[in-house]
């Protein structure tokens, strides 16, 4: 158990590290969610078609817009492993005491640990476009916790992903697949219920809705009435993620 | 106490390639140990297998005394390995790889520095510690790996073709620095080569493995010995000679064996001096043309073609080479 924690934190830290000596990634995956919220959010505030509880629509959109460039962080974090697989690294990690287990959940959650620094890029940006965040720092935290999790959920998806697509241009081509029906599925950009029946369907089971629902009441709303089904919901999904992403594990190296 | 102990191992991939088609081997704890081989061998596999990477389809591995199937964790805390690929992070630094080896591999704080100090100082890395790994050379990137392999100061190294793909002044560094590690630690090092001067120089044991098999273990000495006392070398340009002419050669009674080797007709013989007129007469009378000679010692590439029937650079793959001009690219 020690052994497995320890193997997890140094796959963290060693994220931090990179992350010390590297910021481009982040800041340039802030791009999109600043047009995002700078363009569509303006744009569609104007329209007011869309039944937000009566926030203003880019204050209601922020958490989606948050959360989607969050998980596509994630979704492209098997990238790594595919990389990491392709050289040596995965195999001697493998030689090594840390259990599969600890690396695969590690490695998911170091994503997490970049999904943290990816929001707090975005929620300055977003204050200055004048959206309302509520100044309630242990909400604030919370959501920020759980934004550490569901991208870490992601992450391992992505990782149980990298282990069938070995090749980067397969994977790059699944990711893209991926992520735009994850975030038009969900709560990001309108209520569930203004969709059609079989994408509300989708959007039940879209871990990426329970993410939004969350960090939306937390920072935005204030509603939380359904705070802990939708941490349950990331809890299981997480859970289901960190068990299939190390049982694949064995795959990623054969 | 034997270091490596394996009966009858096997492995196949895909059902069909047997990459170990029942290896044997015993090795001596605190040996310094050599697999050579071809490419394509199974060298890689057998060492992935002892790493408990892989598991076999069947026989047994044990290493000090661990079975790799039932007591893997046992193993890895006692054992390190470097792969044959490239297997740090390139963007943090070397001393930053090795704190995350030294934290998974749970080594206390207050020893962590040390540690790492010290491996970086075996290694010849201290200068470059703070630099980021992508600025590395070849030579620089292969020692920090070996470095991160003896920062908890194994009972035994796994080494995939430690310096494959590095030029002759960073090879030498590299095993300068490993034998020096080797005799103050009294480690066992088993490694993979396709290098004979490698196995030659810095080996206690050598085995020669080809197609999945175990075909020859022992000391260069014996090894070389094993082959017999003298190899005279025919170089014969641009003439096939005839597999029936071959063996009229061999029934000789002066020559012990033959092989064929690029152009070279290589006889084994016991005395060169006596044997020499006798096959040059044999190899006129069949009309062939005979360029150059000479007489040697037998070679351990002798013993390679003797044991393995077969040159060390034959199955070279695509996969080799990228790996290697990947390694080379780096300088």
């Amino acid at each position: 158990m020690a052994t497995s924690l320890r193997g997890m934190w140094a796959m963290m830290e060693l994220e931090l590290r990179r992350i010390r000596h590297d910021r481009t990634e982040l800041y340039t995956r802030a791009v999109q969610p600043i047009l995002w919220l700078a363009i569509y959010g303006t744009i569609m505030s104007n329209v007011r078609a869309i039944p937000t509880g009566g926030i203003p629509y880019i204050d209601y959109i922020s958490p989606g817009v948050l959360m989607q460039s969050v998980i596509m962080t994630s979704i492209f974090y098997g990238l790594v492993m595919v990389w990491e697989r392709e050289s040596g690294i995965l195999k001697k990690l493998y030689a090594t005491p840390a259990s599969r287990f600890s690396i695969i959940v590690g490695r998911s959650m170091a994503a997490g640990i970049r999904g943290i620094f990816q929001a707090l890029i975005i929620v300055p940006i977003a204050l200055l476009l004048g959206v309302e965040f509520l100044p309630n720092p242990l909400y604030f935290t919370l959501a920020i916790f759980l934004v550490f999790f569901i991208s870490g959920g992601f992450a391992a998806l992505s990782i149980v992903i990298a282990t069938f697509m070995k090749t980067r241009e397969r994977f790059m081509g699944i990711g893209q697949v991926i992520v735009m029906p994850l975030f038009f599925a969900s709560n990001a950009l309108y209520p569930i219920t203004m969709m059609p029946p079989i994408v509300h369907y989708i959007a039940i089971f879209n871990p990426m809705s329970y993410g939004v629902d969350a960090v939306r009441g937390l920072m935005i709303s204030g509603d939380l009435s359904n705070l802990l089904l939708d941490i349950a919901a990331i809890a299981l999904f997480d859970a289901v993620m960190f068990v299939i992403a190390s049982a694949s594990s064995r795959r990623i190296i054969e | 106490m034997l270091a490596v102990e394996v009966k009858d191992l096997v492995k196949t991939y895909d059902g069909t390639i047997r990459a170990l088609d029942g290896v044997d081997l015993n090795i001596g704890a605190g040996k310094v140990f050599a697999l050579l081989g071809p490419n394509g061998a199974g060298k890689t596999t057998l060492i992935r297998i002892l790493t408990t990477q892989l598991r076999p389809d069947s026989g047994e591995a044990h290493v000090f005394g661990f079975d790799v199937v039932r007591e893997g964790a046992e193993i890895r805390k006692i054992a390190s390995y470097v792969p044959q690929e490239m297997s740090v992070w390139t963007d943090i630094s070397g001393f930053e790889n090795l704190l995350i080896y030294a934290k998974i591999y749970g080594v206390p704080s207050n020893k962590r520095r040390d540690i790492v100090e010290d491996a970086l100082e075996t290694m010849g890395l201290r200068e470059v510690a703070n630099n980021l790994v992508k600025t590395y050379s070849g030579g620089m990137i292969r020692r920090l790996e070996i470095a991160c392999a003896m920062l908890t100061k194994p009972k035994i190294m796994f080494l995939d073709e430690p310096t494959i793909g590095l030029d002759p002044s960073a090879r030498k560094a590299v095993w300068e620095r490993l034998t020096s590690f080797r005799n103050e630690y009294g480690t066992t090092v088993f490694f993979n080569t396709h290098y004979m001067d490698e196995a030659d120089l810095y080996s206690d044991e050598i085995a020669i493995i080809n197609s999945g098999k175990i075909v020859k273990i022992g000391t260069t000495e014996e090894l070389k010995h094993s082959v017999g006392g003298e190899v005279i070398r025919f170089t014969v340009e641009n003439y096939a000679i005839a597999e029936d002419v071959l063996d009229r050669i061999r029934g000789i009674s002066h020559v012990k064996d033959i092989m064929m080797r690029n152009s070279d007709l290589v006889v084994v013989v016991e005395d060169a001096e006596s044997a020499l007129p006798v096959v040059m007469q044999a190899l006129g009378s069949e009309g062939v043309p005979v360029a150059k000679i000479s007489t040697t010692k037998p070679t351990l590439d002798d013993v390679f073609l003797k044991y393995a029937r077969t040159g060390l650079e034959a199955g070279t793959n695509i996969w080799d080479v990228r790996q290697v001009r990947r390694r080379i690219g780096r300088g």
